[in-house]
């Protein structure tokens, strides 16, 4: 059962929103592709304990966050490798470098477990970020579940594209079918090397964004504001974010 | 990009330096000055300011649009640090398709941190 809730939400929330985060929360106590549950709950707490690190607020205002040297304010149940990717990722995700990843990607965590921990995060931010902007408490981190995580790999993998290795859309297979329906966007490959990963964070992104077919029919308005609103909102967010893509 | 296609579509001329600290009052996009108050805010650390972003949207709006709003701005909040650490890079269609934009507002900067040497 998860933590979150929006029965008692103070404004409309719609269905298909209150039935997807849910799920999406719940899933950060549960054993995963490559971390453990116990893991994965860390990375959600270490994930909200950033808003307080000093050598976070000192790397934000220097000229490049790689210069300043310190240590993390961090919980401790995390390596301290874990702790600078999820530390960085939540304060200065625009000044991330692709030397930086192949460094921590060689130092005590690989590819794989990268992009599940991004995941992790990434459902914090966005499931935070959701509830602090309808006036809502942020849920409490669900507890870790019991189990032993589920290795995938996925076959046909592109290694060229972007840092991580993404799931290669010129063949044919049933993970490509389920991840680029009609459309091989790279933001849509970004987290494909966990196929689980991939399929959590769009569970969450179609609910609070719009699906893929409906972002370009423009004929139609399937939220209560409309696409220029939310293109507006969005280019707004990725500004403040320093977001390129 | 997609917003300067829903003008297209529109026939609305938008102004999309908008997205980079304009008020919005003047991009022609209705509510557009509470909105990106409020995305601001959403994304900000300051409970005042998102408390009274939140009430002028819902005063202007209504509350289904502040949840929209607000899926929204969490959801970007979200997906730019999977673009950012991830290291995807632009479709190089749309960076052609928007150079001229990007170029104009800047955004070309974005991303351009200097590493110190390595030892």
């Amino acid at each position: 059962m998860s933590t979150l809730s929006f029965e008692a939400a103070p404004v409309p929330i719609r269905d298909e929103v209150a039935a997807a985060l849910p799920n999406v929360w719940a899933r950060i106590g549960e054993p995963g592709t490559w971390l453990t549950a116990e893991q994965r709950t860390a990375i959600a707490a270490e994930a909200r304990n950033v808003a307080g690190c000093a050598l976070c607020a000192e790397r934000k205002a220097a000229i490049s966050p790689f210069a300043v040297d310190g240590e993390h304010n961090h919980l401790g149940a995390l390596p301290e490798v874990w702790v600078d990717i999820i530390h960085r990722v939540m304060s200065d995700p625009g000044r991330l470098s692709e030397r930086w990843f192949r460094e921590v990607t060689s130092s005590g965590i690989s590819p794989r477990e990268y992009v599940e921990l991004i995941g992790v995060v990434v459902s914090v931010v966005g499931i935070d970020t959701f509830c602090r902007g309808i006036g809502q408490d942020a849920p409490e981190i669900p507890d870790a579940q019991d189990g032993a995580p589920s290795p995938e790999t996925p076959e046909h993998l592109n290694i060229e594209l972007a840092w991580v290795p993404t799931l290669d859309p010129d063949h044919d297979g049933p993970l490509q079918r389920e991840f680029y329906p009609g459309s091989a966007a790279h933001i849509r490959r970004a987290l494909t090397l966990v196929p689980a990963t991939a399929r959590s964070f769009w569970e969450m992104a179609n609910t609070l964004y719009l699906r893929g077919d409906q972002m370009r029919d423009f004929g139609t308005e399937y939220r209560a504001i409309s696409h220029a609103q939310i293109e507006m909102i969005a280019g707004r967010v990725s500004a403040l974010n320093q977001c390129l893509y | 990009m997609l917003l300067r296609a829903s003008g297209e579509h529109s026939g609305d001329d938008y102004d999309l330096s908008a997205l980079l600290g304009k008020s919005g009052d003047e991009s022609g996009i209705p509510n557009a000055g509470v909105l990106l108050e409020f995305a601001e805010a959403a994304v900000g650390a300051d409970p005042a300011r998102l408390d009274a972003a939140r009430a002028a949207v819902i005063e202007a709006m209504g509350g289904e649009a502040l949840a929209d709003a607000a899926g929204v701005a969490a959801l970007f909040n979200a997906i730019d640090r999977v673009a950012d650490s991830t290291g995807i890079p632009l479709e190089d269609d749309k960076a052609e398709m928007t150079e001229g934009m990007r170029d104009q507002l800047g955004i070309n900067a974005f991303g351009e941190t200097p590493e110190p040497a390595k030892a």
